[in-house]
């Protein structure tokens, strides 16, 4: 059977160009830091972990408040910088319906987790992470790994590593600003 | 004869361009270069340097990190019935800045490494070829981003020979002495 040179040459070129289109898809949503194709808009997947304080935090719980859910460790360097961040921003959109959750995905002791957020003077629950949470969001494998919840507890958006403040801020805004609680004021 | 030449061409021009992204955080970031066969006398303390590499772009803790809350760099070996296994030596690490913190000089490796272990047969172990077993537990980071620590497993040989035999003689006796 004799080979067609063009049928060949398009076909390569088609499949150069499915390489090409996946790659980009994947580093368009990293950047635009959305969830997974799975979870954006879907209701976050909820959790019930204990926190430093000794009690139980419930996600679903924080119904009509946007959160922002941080999973991080004390080895983190990176996650030790948006820290104070974190601290400001509570403060700053907290009276406005907003409120932050850390979940410590960490080898470290309790205390140890303790004394690190002590000494960061975090003013936001800290939760004891669990393996099984993290893959309930598409696995936690890059600290920090930040997650975006409107009011309805609907996840926003994703971000990997490190970001810029106005990066939080933008996205805290725009969680703020949706879910039904917001349009029934409306 | 040249379309296909171009269709290939594309074919690795698609194939590169997807590979470069896979090369993320999920990858090893740490691997161990094959080590070399070192002999080793029963009964005679021995180091055995063992070759890691950090790929590029990333950083791991020393084994000696600057603080409390990081995680060390830590070889550990198996145990063995014949073969003692004693000090690990490690390197010192670089005092290096991060953009994310560029205050704060964290004490790492990066790039290649290397860790000393010493073993020593026991005088009664039977020569030939032994293969010990380990892990490297490391933490790596990049700019922005830390990844769980993780677990190496490695394994490297030791050829042990036999010592040679004690004359049980003063060796200020020896006949070649004067």
């Amino acid at each position: 059977m004799k080979r067609n040179p063009l049928i060949l040459f398009f076909i390569a070129a088609v499949i150069a160009a499915m390489l090409f289109a996946g790659t980009r898809s994947v580093r368009k949503n990293r950047a635009a830091g959305s969830p997974s194709g799975q979870l954006i808009g879907q209701i976050a997947p909820d959790f019930e972990l204990p926190s430093l304080d000794g009690t139980n935090l419930k996600l679903s719980d924080l119904r009509g408040k946007a959160v922002l859910l941080n999973f991080w460790a004390t080895y983190c360097g990176p996650c030790k910088i948006e820290m104070p961040w974190f601290v400001e921003l509570q403060k700053q959109y907290g009276p406005q319906g907003f409120q932050i959750v850390g979940v410590a995905m960490d080898d470290a002791s309790t205390e140890e987790i303790a004394k690190f957020v002590k000494e960061m003077g975090v003013n936001y629950p800290i939760l004891l992470g669990k393996e099984s949470v993290g893959e309930s969001y598409g696995g936690v494998g890059v600290l920090p790994t930040t997650f975006f919840l409107d009011r309805d507890g609907r996840l926003m958006a994703r971000e990997f590593g490190l970001q810029s403040r106005s990066v939080f801020v933008d996205h805290i805004k725009k969680a703020m600003s949706q879910g039904k609680a917001v349009q029934a004021k409306k | 004869m040249k379309t296909v030449l171009s269709s290939l061409l594309i074919l690795l021009c698609g194939l590169a361009w997807s590979q470069d992204d896979k090369q993320g955080p999920q990858g090893p970031t740490v691997k161990m270069a094959p080590a070399p066969v070192i002999t080793v006398m029963q009964g005679k303390a021995t180091t055995v340097p063992l070759a890691f590499r950090v790929a590029s772009g990333y950083h791991i803790n020393s084994n000696k990190p600057k603080s409390e809350f990081l995680i060390p760099t830590v070889l550990k070996v198996e145990a063995t019935t014949d073969i003692v296994i004693g000090k690990t030596i490690y390197p010192d690490g670089q005092d290096m800045s991060f953009a994310f913190s560029p205050d704060e000089k964290l004490n790492v490796y990066s790039g290649d490494f290397e860790i000393n272990v010493l073993v020593r047969p026991l005088q009664s172990v039977q020569s030939g070829k032994y293969v010990i077993r380990g892990s490297l537990k490391y933490q790596a980071c990049d700019k922005s981003a830390c990844y769980p620590p993780k677990q190496l497993p490695l394994s490297f040989e030791v050829k042990i020979s036999k010592a040679p035999r004690a004359r049980g003689q003063n060796p200020a006796q020896s006949p070649h002495a004067h």
